[in-house]
């Protein structure tokens, strides 16, 4: 089985706080650093896993400049067996035009079967990119996907969370699975680390690189605000102090705040 | 191009309360532009949702009803929807922020060669009435606008709480009408199994609402939870962690895939606060955390925090609370 993972590098806001945006109406991307979009990593497990059973490779793409891109490099330390970067100046693509040129990249992976790509974006809302993908091949898709039930050369079953509950889709080959996983405590899907061996193996080696064409995007982006954040006093309440305990009780329950 | 399109969601033929805030979105958009407000719902016995989607703001409703639309999947409703919708022109199509309609959304703007904006908090227009979408990003710490490119409609879904619904207007009316489905709708996807809860909770009624975690640690430990939620009288509400773990149905769970909640008081028991839990609750009055860890981002975004294990503070607040 040959399956494609699409990945990310985003912008780490986890711990920001103050302004995100200067006078001018700009992100202020000094002030941050950049991580493996949580969610692609948990589709490259999905993957590597796939390949741990069924066999075959696994191949990572990821478009952007090379300084934008080191998360291919951290795939090949985890157990990919190929990376490809896809140039693009990522500030004038919105989601579509992006799963334009990776719909390219993916074409041209030899008896590609399975595209997975993570559901968020950079900064923690849905992307759906692998949903845009799926219009771009012309193939069957699944999103929200939470775990695969079942994995064949010819089909998968995709464990889709929903609002009241989970349902299950049987998606023949080739198709889309966009993945957002809700990893618990000891969870079994966990990502596996780097690997050492493979740390010294991939540290130097060339990433190839896919050229894709794409058009216009009909998604502007306009311009950004900083959102004030509520502020909250917080307070400490000692759990081995009954009258504290009993304090904050009191004034929660009536309303007190 | 002043049309707005409204896919809207039903439930047992009943149209979603989310399906009725796109539709106030939509009227306002409408309005703003001169425009009319089309929905579209789709599925199994759902022409019964017309008559509400009229009367809190539709000019239109067009029926697409089949088997094969129920449950949903991508490859039906995109046919569906491009049946409904063929050789029209549309200044913006709304759908719910749900996992069908975030689902759907790209395909119907791939489809009309649309701009495409999912989860927006809102649908503005500038000096020029020209549509805008607003979105946060950065972790929920910006707004971003979005526009479509010149000629292009605008493809958006929207987040629970981004318009109020109208209130239902019996004087309203409006066209109903069923769409013509090709016979093929049926794509080579599948559901081949499904397990929803009904609704057993209102959690978005509830006045305080005990929440639950994977700090609770084990089933048998969640007795602490239930003792508490009853001693104040409260609703038990969950992370999906705890709903993966199957020690409450999915009806109790808060955040994006749950319900969106704003309680008078929140008491987070073994919570993290990831952002997925975070935007379901971020509204509670009052937030009180129990958390072993003191730096887990809801612990540093609660009013009160307790630093303690949930299962020694819990049945502590209960014999305090009676
Ligand atoms: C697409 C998508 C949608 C999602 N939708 C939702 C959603 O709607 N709702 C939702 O909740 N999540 C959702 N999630 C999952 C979310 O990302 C988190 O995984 C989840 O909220 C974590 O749940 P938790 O806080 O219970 O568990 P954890 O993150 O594992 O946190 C457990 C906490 O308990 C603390 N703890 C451990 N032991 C104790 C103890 N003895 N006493 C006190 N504290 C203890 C730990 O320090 C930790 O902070 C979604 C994820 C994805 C990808
Ligand atoms: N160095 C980088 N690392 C990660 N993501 C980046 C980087 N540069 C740009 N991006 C992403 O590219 C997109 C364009 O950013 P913006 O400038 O906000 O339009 C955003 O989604 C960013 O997260």
């Amino acid at each position: 089985m040959h399956s494609i993972v699409v990945v990310r590098e985003v912008w780490d806001t986890r711990d920001l706080t103050g302004d995100m945006v200067d006078g001018a109406g700009a992100i202020r991307t000094d002030r941050l650093t950049t991580r493996f979009e949580p969610e692609d990593l948990n589709a490259l497990e999905m993957a590597l896993r796939i390949k741990d059973t069924l066999g075959g490779q696994v191949t990572v793409l990821a478009l952007g400049a090379p300084g934008e891109v080191d998360v291919l490099r951290e795939c090949l330390y985890r157990g990919a067996d190929r990376a490809v970067r896809v140039p693009a100046d990522l500030a004038d693509l919105d989601t579509a035009g992006r799963a334009r040129l990776l719909a390219q990249a993916t074409q041209a992976q030899d008896g590609w079967r399975l595209v997975l790509a993570g559901v968020t974006i950079p900064e923690g809302e849905t992307s759906l990119l692998g949903s845009h993908l799926a219009a771009e091949l012309g193939v069957e898709q699944a999103s929200y996907v939470d775990s695969l039930e079942s994995v064949t050369e010819t089909e998968v079953v995709a464990r889709r969370a929903i609002e009241m509950g989970i349902e299950d889709i049987r998606l023949p080959l080739p198709a889309v699975v966009s993945v957002g996983v809700a990893l618990l405590a000891d969870d079994p899907r966990t990502p596996r680390s780097a690997k050492a061996m493979l740390k010294l193996k991939a540290k130097k080696a060339e990433i190839p690189e896919f050229a894709a064409a794409g058009g216009p995007s009909p998604t502007r982006r306009t311009g950004h605000q900083a959102v004030s954040e509520r502020q909250i006093e917080s307070q400490d309440v000692d759990p081995n102090d009954e009258a504290a305990l009993q304090g904050m009780l009191q004034r929660v329950l009536k309303g007190e705040g | 191009m002043s049309k707005v399109l409204v896919i809207a969601q039903a439930a047992e033929g009943v149209a979603t309360e989310l399906s009725l805030q796109c539709l106030a979105a939509a009227r306002a958009a409408a309005d703003r532009i001169g425009g009319t407000v089309t929905a579209l719902v789709g599925g199994k016995d759902v022409g019964s949702a017309a008559p509400t989607l009229i009367q809190h703001g539709a000019d239109e409703v067009r029926v697409a009803d089949a088997d094969a639309l129920s449950p949903y999947l991508t490859t039906p409703f995109r046919k569906a929807v491009r049946a409904a919708t063929e050789g029209e022109s549309w200044a913006l199509v709304l759908l719910p922020a749900s996992t069908m309609g975030d689902d759907l959304a790209p395909f119907v703007a791939h489809d009309l060669g649309a701009a495409c904006v999912l989860d927006a908090v809102g649908i503005d227009a500038d000096a020029s009435g020209c549509l805008l979408a607003r979105r946060l990003e950065y972790d929920r710490k910006v707004t971003s606008t979005f526009t479509a490119a010149e000629g292009k409609a605008l493809v958006v879904t929207l987040k629970d709480g981004a318009a109020d619904a109208l209130p239902a207007d019996a004087a309203r009316n409006g066209q109903v009408v069923t769409v013509d489905l090709p016979g093929d709708l049926a794509g080579a996807a599948e559901v081949v199994r499904r397990d929803v809860v009904a609704k057993s909770v209102n959690l978005k009624a509830a006045r305080i609402i005990v929440a639950a975690g994977a700090g609770v640690g084990t089933r048998e430990n969640f007795a602490r939870i239930e003792e508490l939620a009853a001693r104040l009288g409260a609703q038990i509400g969950a992370t999906r962690a705890v709903v993966d773990a199957g020690w409450l149905p999915a009806d109790h769970q808060i955040g994006q895939t749950g319900a969106v909640v704003r309680p008078d008081v929140y008491i987070g028991c073994g919570i993290s606060g990831a952002v997925q839990h975070w935007v379901g609750m971020s509204e509670a009055k009052t937030i009180v955390a129990i958390n072993t860890d003191a730096s887990a981002p809801l612990m540093r975004r609660a009013h009160y925090r307790i630093v303690g294990d949930v299962n020694d503070v819990v049945p502590k607040l209960t014999q305090l609370a009676g």
